[in-house]
């Protein structure tokens, strides 16, 4: 069923989400100012949610996870069931990107209030004023 | 330097090592067949959700209590968010009586007011829709919520922050709103349970239809139906409900962003 073409394509979709996984850790781990680094977190999260609804993917699905009539018969849900994608991780994305969004705001609150208290978002002069 | 790689390296690692056992197949995974086969499954309603859409009725159904734990996150984000950014009423009113007089006309040029005028109404409308058919059509609470947020967004940036406190969108009314959306999702979850009192047996928390192992007199269950709306239990109620919260604590961080560094420093007696 899956053409050379569809493998490739399958393969390249991985490895550009890999690579932005890649980058955004970076930004995480080694910028050293917040506003960057809270910028590359959402883009993490952003590509984990990617990630998920790619796993999710079916061969051969032709329909979103929603039926289209309220009184279905058996061989309506049958068909249903037979070429709709998997709705799991869009149920487990759809909660990850409210609390990402949330996370985030809190996020840059947090640091509007630590730059108006130190006039500074740079972690190495951040970590110097203590007490 | 050397830790960073390894870290690096790690999380790569991990990343890629997770993935490789999925790749698209022809087959569901049984989980997900159960669910897109008992969602609106009217001939066998033991396990149904009363919904025709999948993601729905596992968000707030099967794994409701999921759900609700999520907008609890949520609840601590806002609420962390107002928390640090706190001020007294009377402050910001004096301090707004102090900027009167220096103060011109606001806003940005009258194409983007007519624009911004016509969108709001748009936007809105299409938010109530979302979170009203949340239960038959993609979309829910939450993604109305977030796009009924884009609303005031526009209009602060349009016109200012003063337009929509005049629509009655200040602090302390989304607020107000935020904790009566909190409040009803967790008494819809509650329901089932307090229904002990008048005898009812085999209930559980975030119920929605009866279930068959149940004693009787079992739980009857939330409405499906009401005439020809079609209202699929709690699904309906708990859209609108986290409708008006997502709403009203995203447009609450905008007000609080939108309020001027030069309140905040005076506040902080800089």
């Amino acid at each position: 069923m899956t053409s050379i073409l569809g493998q490739i394509l399958w393969l390249y979709m991985y490895g550009v989400l890999l690579a932005i996984v890649s980058i955004s850790i970076y930004g995480v781990v080694v910028r050293p100012h917040i506003l960057k680094k809270i910028i590359a977190l959402t883009i993490l999260a952003d590509t984990a949610n990617t990630f998920m609804i790619f796993i999710g993917y079916r061969l051969g699905a032709t329909v979103p996870p929603i039926l289209t009539t309220l009184n279905p018969s058996p061989s309506d849900i049958a068909t249903f069931v037979s070429s709709a994608v998997d709705p799991v991780p869009q149920c487990l994305v759809i909660t990850a990107i409210v609390i990402n969004m949330a996370v985030t705001a809190l996020l840059i609150f947090l640091s509007i209030q630590a730059y108006r208290l130190y006039r500074t978002l740079h972690v190495k002069e951040l970590s110097r004023l203590r007490g | 330097m050397a830790s960073t790689i390894v870290l690096f390296v790690l999380t790569l690692v991990s990343v890629a090592l997770g993935a490789t056992a999925f790749t698209p197949s022809l087959d569901l995974r049984p989980l997900a067949e159960f669910y897109l086969e008992n969602c609106l499954n009217q001939f066998n309603k033991d396990l149904w959700a009363a919904s025709p859409e999948a993601v729905t009725s596992m968000l707030w159904d099967y794994r409701g209590l999921d759900t609700v734990y999520e907008t609890t996150v949520f609840f601590l984000a806002i609420i962390g968010s107002v928390a640090a950014f706190r001020f007294g009423e009377a402050f910001l009113r004096s301090y707004e009586e102090s900027k009167r007089k220096q103060r011109r006309e606001e806003g940005l040029s009258l194409i983007v007011k007519v624009i911004t005028r016509l969108t709001f109404v748009l936007i809105v409308a299409l938010s109530i829709a979302i979170a009203l058919h949340g239960h038959l059509t993609p979309g829910g609470g939450f993604q109305a919520g977030s796009i009924f947020a884009v609303a005031p967004l526009l209009a602060i940036a349009a016109f200012s922050r003063r337009f929509v406190e005049e629509f009655g969108l200040t602090k302390n009314t989304c607020l107000a709103i935020r904790t009566t959306g909190l409040i009803t999702i967790a008494l819809i979850a509650l329901i089932p349970l307090l229904s002990i009192a008048l005898g009812f047996t085999g209930v559980f928390i975030i119920q929605n239809q009866p279930k068959p192992w149940a004693l009787q007199p079992s739980f009857p269950g939330f409405p499906v139906y009401l005439g020809p709306i079609w209202l699929a239990g709690t699904l309906i109620l708990f859209n609108v409900a986290e409708f008006l919260t997502v709403a009203s604590g995203f447009t609450l961080l905008f007000i609080l962003l939108s309020l001027p560094e030069d309140f905040f420093r005076r506040l902080m007696g800089k």
